[in-house]
């Protein structure tokens, strides 16, 4: 360990029996030590002041409903179990690809699956999240199964959904309505992304989401997993 | 209520304040709970009885926080501007200080690169051990400590105490 990771190991009470008498000896003989702990502990105290009024503020209605699961019949899905959101998200996808767009949709019914065509099927395959356009590809991740999986949110088809990589085509885990504008009356959190794609990939995902590099890396691989 | 539920209501004052120092303006912060919450009920089966539910929601903060600021550096603009995560009010001059003081340390965390900035919330602000901060990120005890003593001495370089 380096002299600045002991001494925050010493203040963090992280140190052993033995390091921290050795530590203290080293500080008793040198008052510059000494000096620079004391600083480090005040700064320490100051930033855990700095934050310990919130624990004392209300806690925001929205955040306490949200949590109760009295209140949650009716306003939102995410009590229900995962199959039955995703099976509704997708009965509404099927429901769209056949009736909105019989011939010449976003999603083509193939081998009882709703897989991506036309537009979006390119986007995703060759689209990154940084790049702009009427269709968009959010987050990208890798599922527990290994295969690649993206959201998307399409503008001209009014759709968001997820879709992972199988046998060379992008097949639909779950689609639901989408505008690009969020309505005010119902707030998904800080994100784009409706609540029903989110808890998809909070289901699928295995770790984190891509980053731009790792996103990039994949795609030049063509999703192979 | 479910007792699940239950301590999740409990933990929401913590969740907010961790809320707080990473996104900073309230509303942020208070968004980010919400999609915290909303995402450990969608999977609460993956909670194991018997383990640390801080810890667990602290991780799906965490990961929901790092696919927000992704979601919206391609958007432009990470959040609200600084000035919205300032105190208002008037009233005694000790509280005044202390939310002057509170909003340098604010500003000084929010200059604090990503993975920095989560590790000094974790272990100086809701007080984790090493261990279970290393945890919570999902990173070997060695990074979290050479990612606390580069964020410490940023932070003691922007909030500048006078050598005594």
């Amino acid at each position: 360990m380096t002299l600045d990771e002991r001494l925050i190991a010493y203040l963090d009470g992280e140190l052993g029996a033995q390091d921290r008498a050795g530590f203290e000896a080293e500080m008793a003989a040198d008052p510059a030590l000494a000096a620079k702990v004391a600083q480090h502990r005040r700064l320490g105290a100051r930033i855990a002041e700095a934050y310990a009024p919130v624990l004392d503020e209300p806690v925001p209605e929205r955040l306490l409903a949200l949590a109760s699961a009295a209140n949650q019949a009716g306003r939102r899905r995410v009590g229900l179990p995962q199959w039955a959101a995703m099976a509704a998200c997708l009965a509404l996808g099927v429901v769209a690809g056949r009736e909105l767009w019989p011939e010449r949709g976003p999603l083509a019914a193939h081998d009882g699956a709703l897989v991506a065509r036309g537009g979006l099927d390119k986007t995703l395959t060759t689209q990154l999240a940084a790049d702009g356009g009427a269709i968009r590809v959010g987050l990208s991740f890798k599922a527990g199964d290994g295969r690649y999986c993206r959201t998307f949110q399409s503008a001209p088809d009014r759709l968001a959904g997820l879709a992972c990589r199988r046998d060379g085509r992008w097949v639909a885990q779950t689609v639901t309505a989408w505008a690009p504008q969020s309505t005010p009356d119902y707030r998904t959190a800080a994100s784009d992304f409706p609540a029903a794609v989110l808890t998809a990939v909070e289901a699928m995902r295995a770790g984190e989401t891509l980053d731009a590099p790792a996103e990039r890396a994949a795609r030049d691989r063509g999703w192979k997993p | 209520m479910a007792s699940f539920e239950r301590e999740i209501v409990e933990l929401l004052p913590r969740l907010r304040r961790l809320g707080r120092v990473l996104a900073r303006a309230p509303s942020d912060a208070d968004d980010l709970v919400q999609l915290t919450v909303e995402r450990a009920l969608a999977r609460r089966a993956q909670w194991h009885r018997g383990t640390r539910l801080d810890s667990w929601m602290f991780r799906i903060m965490k990961n929901a926080w790092i696919d927000e600021t992704r979601a919206r550096a391609r958007r432009g603009g990470l959040f609200a501007p600084e000035e919205a995560g300032e105190g208002v009010g008037a009233d005694g001059a000790a509280a005044m200080e202390a939310r002057l003081s509170a909003g340098e340390v604010e500003r000084a965390m929010a200059r604090l690169p990503r993975d920095q900035r989560l590790a000094v919330a974790l272990v100086l602000v809701e007080g984790l051990s090493y261990q279970e901060a290393a945890e919570v990120l999902e990173i070997p005890a060695g990074t979290l400590t050479s990612r606390l003593v580069r964020g410490r001495t940023a932070l003691m370089a922007e909030l500048g105490e006078a050598a005594p």
